[in-house]
């Protein structure tokens, strides 16, 4: 079905970029979009069943390609906008929707890669259709980020793939004659702890730079500034997870050997890192998206923090990124928006946002709130658990350390939200005559509603399958 | 042989140290392609039509032939003759190449892995090593896909040295993704380059806070 599903979306992208038409644009864009929607209730129903000899339907890649199905629907909507908004060329567009289609797939393999090989090759694919993306404004802004990004992302991966090798070599101790996880699994008893150990630093380091967590964040963050706002939804939310990904399924392997304490040592100083970084660029912080950004890098922080404590803390990590993803991304949709009214995303140029737009302020307003983790948003609970977490197995210091943090990081991030919703400032330059979607803000009102309700009652398969997916660490 | 060809990869990596003309980057590109090729093709036991072709189009025809000849169009389209300016003196770099080089062979000599060929992990550790060293003593962003070329040709190596564990099919997923990487890279050099005029690095430095 998966390779299936990947055939198809090639041919589409191909045909897309081939005839270059708008309209054709839009038609196969919705055709990919039911053949997404098709292969995740197909994922759902056969949870745990292999598919294409190097694929798995199981529960985090299901949670997580179920989180992509959603926010693809929403990125394919607020792109149509954004490309009408623009005057771009029909060849300029059908570029953006072949990179769309073909980052889509390239995310969705990585979910259900089952093979250490190929979710490799997964994300090394996403990060040429995302750089091209980032570029897609041609401004030299845009070269820039999309070149950084690029570079660095591609020599991150380089070293994964060292450390991939390096796994390997673990493994081959044990006879394993491939890169399966399911049998790399069975026999983590056997391998040798010190190839695990570089195996994981190099995996952590090379994958971080699509997670966005400390060391390699920096890549993400100037992405995140200058990539179309749907784009920017995408790499601060899916291809996030997808880096999460990478570092989960090689830590579920460290998770039944005797190393696990040592790689939570390490997770926790990258989650602790990540934060401080966060915190302290905040403090300087001038430009709303990068404001957004190093956001994502604070709340990749707090999910390496939670699977560094373990117990509780696994549970708090895979529903931190969940509900991560679902506020950033409408964050992101509604700047789209916002940026209509100011054309600049200089936090100087914008103020009085509820004023000019109060629909918009209004999801805004949710979305800061959802973001900064403030009851009833559902990023709340998974903070809460988190450091429940860290009280329960005594990092007192830590959690002291990073609450402190984070009451930084909410004060820098509410004055400068405040500023964008309420302040009259009369330097703000007046854009007349703007028109905006009506139907643009019901998308992020959806996510944000969906965020309330995930965090105060959360459905029975949602948690049966996070569940399923941190059983194999306990 | 195998052992010959090893020491001509580790030379190639001193002769990188000591160049200053991009155009004698590309031509050890190529070099390095069809060592790597002697490498595998002395290495095999028996020689198995499928694994020998694919052997082939891995290291002659995309590390030897096509990576050089795309990089080398970039140089053209850019006009890049000679690196002018590098953080690192050329005599400093000879020191540090060779320092890698004894460092990785330490390094083999101490594994003690029935699994491993240290003689091919001796001079891959040491070629990634200075591929990421080359990149950050350089100020010109072809010569840091060069560093990145010089990186996977370690990679290449180190997957000797771990032996292959991975189908055919994933092998080929792999070689294309690395293609298409330095395919994309090259096309964002020539944009750098017409954009900006140049492909220094210090152009691109307008995304800060």
């Amino acid at each position: 079905m998966l390779a299936g599903f990947i055939i198809f979306s090639v041919v589409l992208s191909l045909c897309i970029f081939l005839f270059a038409n708008p309209s054709l644009n839009k038609v196969l864009s919705n055709i990919f979009l039911v053949a997404l929607l098709a292969l995740l209730v197909f994922a759902y129903l056969h949870l745990g069943a292999i598919d294409s000899l190097y694929y798995k339907f199981d529960s985090l890649g299901v949670l997580l390609s179920l989180v992509l199905g959603l926010l693809s629907m929403a990125t394919f909507y607020h792109s149509k906008l954004y490309l009408k908004r623009h005057q771009f060329t029909a060849k300029q567009e059908a570029i953006y929707y072949t990179s769309l289609i073909m980052l889509v797939t390239a995310m969705i393999s990585a979910y259900f890669a089952e093979n250490i090989a190929i979710l490799w090759v997964s994300v090394e694919a996403t990060t040429l259709f995302v750089s091209i993306l980032i570029f897609h404004e041609r401004s030299k802004e845009a070269l820039e980020a999309a070149w950084k990004y690029l570079f660095v992302s591609s020599v991150g991966v380089a070293l994964a793939f060292i450390g991939i090798l390096f796994l390997s070599i673990a493994a081959s101790g044990s006879g394993i004659t491939d890169l399966s996880l399911t049998h790399l699994l069975e026999n983590t008893h056997q391998m040798n702890p010190v190839w695990l150990k570089m195996a994981f630093v190099l995996v952590l380091t090379g994958f971080s730079a699509k997670m966005g967590l400390f060391p390699l964040h920096t890549v993400a963050v100037d992405a995140h500034t200058v990539a179309p706002p749907p784009i920017s939804a995408f790499i601060s939310t899916s291809l996030m997870n997808v880096g999460f990904l990478g570092i989960f399924r090689i830590f579920t392997l460290i998770a039944q050997t005797e190393i696990l304490q040592w790689a939570q040592n390490v997770l926790l100083i990258a989650g602790v890192a990540s934060v401080f970084m966060s915190a302290i660029q905040l403090m300087r912080i001038k430009h709303y998206k990068r404001m957004f950004a190093f956001s994502s890098l604070e709340h990749m922080g707090i999910v390496a923090l939670g699977l560094g404590i373990g117990g509780l803390g696994y549970y708090a990590a895979v529903l931190h990124i969940v509900f991560h993803s679902l506020a950033k991304a409408g964050l992101f949709y509604q700047i789209g928006q916002m940026y209509q009214f100011f054309k600049s995303y200089w936090i100087k140029d914008a103020a009085g946002y509820f004023k000019k737009n109060p629909i918009g302020g209004l999801s805004m307003l949710l979305g800061i709130i959802s973001i900064l983790a403030i009851p009833p948003s559902g990023l709340f609970v998974s903070e809460f658990l988190t450091f429940k977490a860290m009280f329960l197995a005594h990092h007192y210091y830590i959690a002291i350390f990073v609450l402190l943090l984070l009451t930084s990081i909410i004060y820098t991030f509410a004055k400068n939200a405040f500023h964008l919703l309420y302040d009259e400032d009369s330097k703000t330059q007046v854009i007349e005559d703007v028109k905006t979607n009506p139907y643009e803000t019901i998308s992020q009102f959806i996510l944000f509603g969906l965020l309330f309700y995930l965090g105060i009652n959360p459905p029975l398969f949602f948690t049966d399958l996070i569940n399923a997916a941190i059983a194999v660490l306990n | 042989m195998t052992y010959i060809f090893i020491i001509l990869y580790a030379i190639t990596l001193i002769y990188f140290a000591l160049s200053e003309r991009v155009k004698k980057f590309i031509w050890l590109l190529t070099i390095q392609g069809a060592i790597l090729f002697g490498i595998v093709f002395f290495s095999l036991n028996e020689i198995e039509i499928f694994d020998f072709v694919f052997i082939l189009v891995e290291t002659i025809l995309i590390k030897s032939i096509v990576v050089p000849r795309f990089l080398n169009r970039v140089r053209k389209h850019n006009n890049l003759k000679r690196e002018q300016e590098i953080f690192v003196p050329v005599f400093y770099s000879i020191i540090i190449v060779v320092v890698f080089i004894t460092l990785s062979f330490l390094l083999s000599n101490s594994l003690n892995n029935d699994q491993i060929h240290t003689k091919y992990f001796t001079v891959a550790f040491a070629s990634v090593l200075f591929g990421i060293y080359f990149i950050i003593i350089h100020k010109n962003i072809f010569s840091h896909v060069v560093g990145y070329v010089i990186i996977e040709n370690g990679i290449f190596l180190l997957s000797l040295a771990v032996g292959s564990v991975m189908p055919l099919m994933v092998n080929m997923a792999i070689l294309l993704d690395l293609v298409m990487g330095v395919l994309v890279l090259g096309v964002f050099v020539n944009r750098i380059g017409d954009t900006f005029d140049s492909t220094e690095t210090h152009q691109l430095s307008k995304l800060k806070d």
